[in-house]
C-alpha cells in the first residue's frame, strides 16, 4: 500500500510539472530584448488564450546557447538570434524558411529590403530583424576637457585618435584612454566594434582590400594590408604605448565596467554602437536623462578611416538582431503568430523609440515619435554609409579567429606571426582554394 | 537466532527487483561510456556547432590530433594549465591546507570555530560570485588599492592587467584549500597521539616528527588528496573563465577554457573533441601516477 502510495505520488507530481511545461508555444530570448517580447507575449496570450513558455536567458554567452540548443533539439519555437548567426542556423536547416508565412502578413511590407537581405539565405528570409545599429566612438566629455581637447571632439585620422588618447594619459592619468574591443572574451564585439571598424578604414575600398570577405573572388581574405595595418593599430594602443589595459577587455562584467567608467568619468574613448545611448544608462531606456544631459557628459563621434590615401573618410558596419522561428517548431502556426505579435507596429514602435533603436521598418522611421527624436535624428544619417557584415557560413569560424588573431597581439607575437596562424587556420577551415592573400 | 538472519533486506525480494534497482546504475555507466565513446568518434571528425558542416560533417582521420600540436593554442594552454594545477593544487591548496590542519589541531574555542567557518565560506560560495569577489578586490580601485596600497603612498596596481596568472592562482588556493583542510584534519586525528609523545620523549623537534612520523603515516591521504585536486583543477572552468575569460592574450587560457572556446564560439565540435579526448589522457596519465605512487612496496 505504501508503494502504491508513494508511485501515486510520483505520478500527481509528473503530471503536474508535465502541465507546466505544457505550453502551446515556447520562445527564447535575451534578458535585455525583454520590453519588446514580453508585451508581445503579453498580448499573444491575451489574444488566443493560448500559453507561451517564456525562457529568458543572459545576454553573455547567449548565442553559443541558441547555437547548441538547436544542435542538440532542445531550442524553443521562437528563437532570438543575432543576425549574423541566421545564415549559419539556416545552412544546418535549424530555422524555418518564412517566404511563404510572410506573404501574408500586411505589415511585412514595411520591412526594408535591404536589412531583410541580412536575415536571408539561398533566397529565403528566416528571420525579422529587431533592430540595426551604427558604430561610433564615445567618449567622456569631461575627461575630453580636463585633457584640453577642443568640443566637439571630431577626429579624422587614426593619429587624431592616438593623439588624444596619448593626451588623455598625459594629462589626466586615466589608464584607458582609447579602448577598441580586443581578445576572445568580448566575441563578436572585438570583431564589430573593433576590428572591422579600423579594418574598412585601413586600405582603399575595392574588393576585399578593407574586408574580412571577397565577395567577387568568393573567398575569405588570410592576409592582407588592411589586417597587418589593424593589427598594427592594436598593437600600438595596447602593447607599445598603452593607450588602454587589456584587463578591462576580460573583466569579469566587461559592458558594465565600461559603461560605469564612461559614466563616472575613468575612461577617455570607447569604441562602440548606438545602442550605448540608452545602455551606458540603462539598458531597458529607463534613463531620467534627457538627451542634452546625457550629451553633456557622454557624446560621440564617427570613425575616421586611417588617413590613408584613398581610404573612407568615414567608416561604419551595421549589425543587430532578429527573431527567427525553429524548423522543428511543433506548431508553426502557433509561432509565427506569436513573432507577428511581437513585432506588430504599436509595440515595435514604442520599444524602438524607447531604446533609441534604429528602425528596420518605414512605417517607424516614418513616424512623428522616430522622426523627434534627437539622438536617431543625428545618429540615423550614419547608416547611409555603412555596410554589413560577411554573413557567408562560416562567418561565425572567421569572427573567432580574427578574436583569436588581436589576442595573440596582445600576448606579444609579432604582427607577421599573428597572420600566419589566422591564415593557417583560415586554410585549415576553409581550404586553400577558399583563402586569398592581398600583397 | 542472529540479527542477520532475521533481517530480510528488501533488496532481497526477488531476482525481478534487484534488476528494476540497477537500472540507474546501468543507466550512469551507459551514459558515461557514450559520451565518451560520442567524444572519441568525433574527435576524427571535422563536425560543427552550426553551419553545412553540422549536418553534413567528414572524417578525418588524426588531423585535429595533428592540429593540437602544429598550431597554436593547445600547448600553449597545456602548459597554463599544468602551471596553474601545480601552482594552485598542489602547492598552494595542499600545502596551505596541511598547515592549517596542523596548526589547528592545537588551537580550540571560538577562534577555531571562527577560523573554520572562514576558511569553509571561501569553499561554499558560489564561483562566478567568488569571481566578482577577486575582481572587486583585485580592480584597480578594489579594496587591496584603497585598502592598503593608497594608505601607504604607493601607486595603483591594476592586478589583473599585471599579474592575471597569480591572482588566479591566489583565487583558486582561496577557493579550494578547505578540502585539502578537512582532509589532512581527519588524517592527522587519525594519527596516533602516543607515537607523536613517543617521538617527543625521544627529542623530536617539531620538523623532525612531521617529517619522520606524521608525513609517513598520512601518505596514502597526501596521495588521495593530491589526486582528487589535481583531476578537478586541470579540467576546473568557472572561476578563471569569469574572472579574466582566459586573458589578457592566453596568459591564463587553461585548456577547459580553449576547449569551450574551440567548441562553442568557434564552432568546431571535431576539434574540441580532440582537445578533451587529450585532457582526459592526461588527465589519466596523471591519476596513474599517482596510484601508482599511493601503492604501498611489497
Amino acid at each position: 500500500m505504501k508503494i502504491s502510495m508513494s508511485l501515486f505520488g510520483t505520478a500527481a507530481a509528473m503530471a503536474l510539472l508535465a502541465g507546466q511545461a505544457q505550453a502551446d508555444v515556447s520562445i527564447m530570448y535575451a534578458d535585455w530584448l525583454a520590453d519588446l517580447v514580453e508585451p508581445g507575449i503579453e498580448a499573444y496570450e491575451q489574444a488566443t488564450g493560448e500559453t507561451v513558455d517564456a525562457i529568458k536567458l543572459p545576454g553573455e554567452g547567449y548565442v553559443e546557447r541558441v547555437a547548441l540548443d538547436l544542435a542538440s533539439g532542445t531550442a524553443a519555437d521562437v528563437i532570438q538570434m543575432d543576425s549574423f548567426v541566421v545564415s549559419e542556423l539556416a545552412s544546418a536547416g535549424y530555422t524555418m524558411n518564412l517566404n511563404d508565412a510572410l506573404a501574408g502578413w500586411d505589415q511585412y511590407p514595411s520591412y526594408m529590403s535591404g536589412l531583410t537581405e541580412v536575415v536571408s539565405y539561398d533566397g529565403g528570409v528566416y528571420a525579422l530583424p529587431t533592430d540595426t545599429d551604427v558604430r561610433m566612438l564615445w567618449y567622456s566629455v569631461p575627461v575630453m576637457e580636463k585633457a584640453g581637447i577642443a568640443l566637439p571632439w571630431e577626429p579624422k585620422s587614426w593619429d587624431d585618435i592616438l593623439d588624444a588618447a596619448r593626451q588623455i594619459q598625459e594629462k589626466t592619468g586615466i589608464e584607458d584612454a582609447f579602448l577598441l574591443p580586443v581578445g576572445t572574451k568580448r566575441g563578436e564585439a572585438t570583431t564589430m566594434q573593433g576590428f572591422y571598424m579600423a579594418l574598412l578604414g585601413a586600405d582603399v575600398p575595392e574588393a576585399g582590400r578593407n574586408r574580412l570577405r571577397d565577395w567577387d573572388a568568393g573567398k575569405w581574405v588570410g592576409d592582407s594590408p588592411a589586417i597587418r595595418r589593424t593589427l598594427e593599430l592594436y598593437k600600438t594602443i595596447y602593447i607599445d604605448e598603452k593607450l588602454g589595459t587589456q584587463a578591462t577587455n576580460y573583466a569579469t562584467d566587461v559592458d558594465s565596467t565600461i559603461r560605469q567608467g564612461l559614466r563616472e568619468g575613468t575612461m577617455g574613448i570607447v569604441a562602440s554602437g548606438s545602442w550605448e545611448n540608452s545602455c551606458i544608462w540603462d539598458c531597458s531606456g529607463g534613463s531620467e536623462l534627457s538627451q542634452s544631459e546625457r550629451d553633456g557628459m557622454v557624446n560621440w563621434s564617427e570613425w575616421p578611416g586611417s588617413g590613408l590615401e584613398g581610404t573612407m573618410e568615414t567608416t561604419n558596419i551595421s549589425g543587430g538582431w532578429a527573431i527567427g522561428l525553429n524548423e522543428n517548431a511543433s506548431d508553426k502556426d502557433a509561432a509565427f503568430g506569436l513573432l507577428t505579435t511581437i513585432f506588430d507596429q504599436g509595440n515595435f514602435e514604442d520599444w524602438t523609440v524607447t531604446n533609441g533603436r534604429m528602425a528596420v521598418r518605414t512605417d517607424i522611421s516614418g513616424g512623428d515619435a522616430y522622426q523627434s527624436d534627437p539622438f536617431l535624428a543625428r545618429a540615423t544619417p550614419l547608416a547611409a554609409n555603412t555596410t554589413g557584415r560577411d554573413t557567408f557560413p562560416g562567418y561565425q569560424i572567421v569572427s573567432a579567429l580574427v578574436q583569436q588573431m588581436t589576442a595573440d597581439i596582445l600576448e606579444g607575437l609579432s604582427v607577421d606571426e599573428a597572420v600566419e596562424e589566422y591564415h593557417a587556420a583560415l586554410v585549415d577551415e576553409f581550404g586553400e582554394d577558399n583563402v586569398i592573400t592581398y600583397e | 537466532m542472529s540479527l542477520r538472519n532475521d533481517t530480510k533486506p528488501w533488496l532481497s525480494g526477488g531476482f525481478g527487483l534487484v534488476i528494476l534497482a540497477s537500472i540507474p546504475a546501468v543507466l550512469f555507466v551507459g551514459a558515461l561510456i557514450f559520451f565518451t565513446v560520442w567524444v572519441v568518434t568525433f574527435s576524427f571528425t571535422d563536425l560543427s556547432l552550426v553551419g553545412a558542416k553540422s549536418v553534413n560533417w567528414s572524417w578525418i582521420g588524426f588531423d585535429n590530433y595533428e592540429r593540437l600540436f602544429t598550431r597554436r593554442g593547445f600547448m600553449e594552454s597545456l602548459w597554463v594549465t599544468v602551471s596553474f594545477t601545480f601552482f594552485s593544487a598542489i602547492v598552494g591548496q595542499s600545502l596551505l591546507g596541511f598547515l592549517l590542519a596542523s596548526v589547528m589541531r592545537a588551537l580550540r574555542g571560538p577562534l577555531r570555530g571562527f577560523i573554520e567557518v572562514a576558511i569553509m565560506l571561501g569553499w561554499l560560495l558560489p564561483d562566478i560570485v567568488a569571481a566578482f569577489l577577486w575582481s572587486a578586490t583585485t580592480a584597480e580601485n578594489g579594496l587591496i588599492n584603497s585598502v592598503v596600497l593608497g594608505p601607504l603612498g604607493f601607486d595603483s596596481v591594476n592586478f589583473l592587467n599585471e599579474f592575471a596568472f597569480p591572482v588566479v592562482v591566489v583565487a583558486n588556493v582561496w577557493k579550494g584549500t578547505a578540502w585539502s583542510y578537512l582532509l589532512f584534519s581527519a588524517a592527522l586525528d587519525s594519527v596516533p597521539r602516543d607515537v607523536i609523545e613517543a617521538a617527543q620523549v625521544d627529542g623530536a623537534t617539531w620538523w623532525q616528527r612531521t617529517r619522520r612520523v606524521t608525513l609517513p603515516m598520512i601518505k596514502s591521504h597526501i596521495g588521495t588528496n593530491t589526486l582528487f585536486i589535481t583531476i578537478w583543477t586541470f579540467t576546473y572552468f568557472p572561476l578563471v573563465y569569469a574572472m579574466t575569460g582566459g586573458g589578457p592574450g592566453r596568459q591564463t587560457k587553461v585548456l577547459s577554457i580553449f576547449m569551450y572556446e574551440q567548441s562553442f564560439k568557434i564552432g568546431k565540435l571535431g576539434y574540441g573533441s580532440a582537445i578533451s579526448v587529450a585532457m582526459l589522457l592526461v588527465v589519466g596519465l596523471l591519476a596513474v601516477f599517482y596510484v601508482r605512487l599511493l601503492k604501498e612496496p611489497e
